[in-house]
């Protein structure tokens, strides 16, 4: 694939992701209001999508660490790299529209509810793995400690799924994905969708984008290291003391 | 026993040894010179198996760095280096009788080979109460009772006092004379070149 | 040529070693377990000194002291270990028991720890030690969590900058343990539910590390 070609398929992801995040937002103002909280619960129709967009992309960046563990090849890191970002983005996001969500509803921005504190345990958890690979130089050693500390960290997110279902607690339990029949009105439903896969779109597009900055900063890397410069050790001259005190 | 074909290093995006070429055969010792910053440590930590090959081919004991299990070979590997590589709260018995005990070698060697390199009177000393000079014998008994394939010292006679000095040309010849290998890296031209069958300079990244 | 010893004989003698090393250095019983102590002392002058509220949330704040203490243990390791990691691979230990032994030997200074602090949280607390029996396995089983647990992060995070990259590594990833640690001895965040679930959430914290620890010991250890 080109360069042109590989900037037209993100080009037109970009766009799609434009498209369809317009279709979620005028689907969510366009359902009718749900029956208990009125229009503030619109905001789930961006809280919800995001927090699973979240998962997916934490999903990615497991994926792209067995597989680099796997093949040695560096794009699966710097798959692993891109999708965590996009994961640490969209959590933080669905932790901001639930406090927003959360203020006229519970009267506070803040409860300590055990599916509030595990996702923001999750947050810092992903949070930790990009601080991970910004202490660490090498490419390879970075791209196989990330590996290893991304598959490890995988097993927080059942458990902030399944929270709501082992605390009963203010926080409401699962619309979705539960072990039961979905509770929710067809309208409310589709809006839902629709959101999930605009939220899909958008963390691809970024994906791609966070993605193709990696392989570009591996290729100049690569460049740079072939490239007829001189070697460290050039740039050593002998001590010139003539005339020194 | 080592073989480095048109071997480039970088760490990081640094550039530091460039198609460099070494053969070494069974019984010989190199002597490696070279200004500061030219690469010695670097191409030591290469032979150690610490780092691999950016470009080229090196193949040391047989096992290819870049595709080899490393990691098993460098029980066949002793290094010495800048930094005394011992438990610091262990006495200079106890890192011996450690080394032994994870490599197989027969502990009992420890005791005899401290007192070869003279410290069997502080044996049961602390490494971090021994002074530098006294720790890189403690290395050099290490090596001698492990008997490495390939023995590679950076600035071996750096801290040794005049006594101690023949002590490096001793592990050495412990090794070479099972077939083994010595890359001995200095500034003391004049020592280094009574050990070692043949001297290289490293140079802009490469050896002359 | 001499015989390789073994997985088990090279872990055991890591373990011995850092025990060796620990008991000399005395950092843990010397100023982890006093700060331990003291910092179980201090929170009830920030929560409040209500007795029959500290003998209810007790278990959960000794956990959570636990939790981050016990971090602390496998950090003093990481602290040591730039150089000391060199020395074992340069001796060609088996990662797999060099990640085994450091990892036995982490555990067995956090049950230390936990067994010390714990003593002082019952007498200040005044502690309800009736589930005592299933303290026989959850103590043991969260100082096994952690010690595995730090031990990766650090063979993860080894000659990072920072040393405060382990223990943020770590608790995240300890939170099972912290979950399934104060269910188990019913530290009121639930109504009542069995208790054997969430000991076996511990244990499953210690083997799902165990095996991780294991089978990545290698490539973790390779630099290039």
């Amino acid at each position: 694939m080109t360069a042109n070609s590989r900037g037209r398929r993100i080009g037109v992801l970009d766009g799609a992701a434009l498209v369809a995040v317009a279709a979620a937002l005028l689907l969510a103002f366009a359902t009718p209001p749900e029956a208990t909280q009125g229009n503030v619960a619109r905001l789930f129709y961006i809280h919800v999508p995001a927090i699973l967009v979240a998962y997916l992309c934490f999903g990615l960046t497991l994926l792209g660490g067995a597989s680099y563990l796997a093949t040695g090849k560096l794009r699966f890191d710097h798959l692993a790299v891109a999708a965590a970002e996009v994961g640490v983005l969209f959590t933080g996001l669905t932790v901001l529209v639930g406090m927003i969500w959360a203020k006229p509803t519970w009267g506070v921005y803040w409860t300590w509810s055990a599916r509030l504190i595990l996702t923001a345990v999750m947050f810092f958890g992903y949070l930790g793995y990009l601080a991970l690979r910004r202490a660490i130089d090498d490419p390879v050693v970075r791209a196989r400690r990330a590996a290893v500390f991304g598959i490890v960290s995988i097993g927080i997110i059942p458990i902030v799924h399944f929270s709501v279902l082992w605390w009963r607690d203010v926080h409401q339990p699962p619309t979705l994905l539960r072990p039961d029949e979905m509770q929710i009105d067809g309208p409310l439903l589709a809006a839902f969708l629709v959101g999930l896969v605009a939220y899909a779109v958008v963390a691809a597009a970024l994906v791609a984008r966070r993605y193709r900055l990696a392989a570009l900063e591996a290729e100049l890397d690569a460049g740079l290291a072939a490239a007829d410069v001189p070697v460290a050790g050039d740039a050593v001259a002998a001590p010139s003391l003539d005339g020194a005190q | 026993m080592v073989s480095l074909r048109d071997v480039s290093v970088r760490i990081g995006a640094t550039t530091i040894l460039r198609r460099l070429d070494l053969t070494i055969a069974p019984g010989e010792v190199i002597g490696l010179f070279g200004g500061n910053g030219a690469g010695k440590t670097t191409l030591l930590r290469l032979l150690a198996t610490e780092l691999v090959p950016a470009a080229g081919t090196a193949t040391v004991l047989g096992v290819d760095l870049a595709t080899g299990n490393r990691i098993d070979l460098r029980r066949h590997i002793g290094l010495v280096g800048h930094t005394p590589a011992l438990y610091l709260e262990l006495t200079l018995a106890e890192n011996l009788a450690f080394a032994a005990r994870v490599t197989g070698a027969d502990p009992r060697l420890g005791d005899d080979v401290l007192a070869a390199v003279g410290l069997a009177e502080v044996a049961d000393r602390r490494a971090s109460q021994c002074s530098y000079g006294m720790q890189r014998r403690a290395e050099f008994a290490r090596e001698l009772m492990l008997r490495p394939s390939l023995l590679l010292l950076d600035e071996p006679h750096s801290a040794l006092d005049a006594a101690s000095v023949d002590l490096v040309g001793h592990v050495v010849d412990s090794v070479t004379a099972g077939g083994g290998v010595a890359v001995l890296v200095s500034h003391d031209r004049e020592r280094i070149e009574k050990l070692a069958s043949r001297t290289v300079e490293l140079v802009g990244g490469r050896l002359t | 040529m001499t015989t390789v010893p073994g997985l088990r004989h090279q872990s055991a003698a890591v373990a011995a070693r850092d025990l060796r090393r620990e008991r000399r250095r005395g950092e843990v019983a010397w100023v982890t377990i006093p700060f331990g102590a003291i910092a179980v002392l201090l929170i009830p002058l920030a929560i409040g000194i209500d007795a029959p509220t500290l003998r209810r949330i007790g278990p959960g704040l000794y956990w959570v002291v636990v939790l981050l203490f016990g971090v602390l243990v496998a950090v003093r390791r990481t602290a040591t270990d730039q150089g000391d990691a060199a020395v074992g691979a340069r001796l060609g230990i088996d990662p797999a028991a060099a990640f085994l032994g450091a990892a036995a030997a982490t555990t067995v200074m956090i049950l230390v720890f936990e067994m010390a602090v714990g003593f002082v949280a019952v007498m200040l607390y005044d502690l309800d030690l009736s589930r005592w029996p299933w303290m026989l396995v959850v103590v043991p089983g969260v100082a096994v969590g952690l010690g595995l647990l730090g031990t990766l992060a650090g063979a993860v995070s080894a000659g990072a900058a920072s040393p405060n990259l382990v223990p943020f590594l770590v608790a995240p990833l300890a939170l099972p343990l912290l979950i399934g640690a104060t269910q188990a001895l019913d530290a009121g965040l639930t109504e009542g539910g069995g208790i054997l679930r969430w000991v076996l959430m511990v244990l499953l914290v210690d083997v799902v590390a165990l095996v991780l620890g294991v089978v990545t010991a290698r490539p973790l250890q390779e630099t290039g």
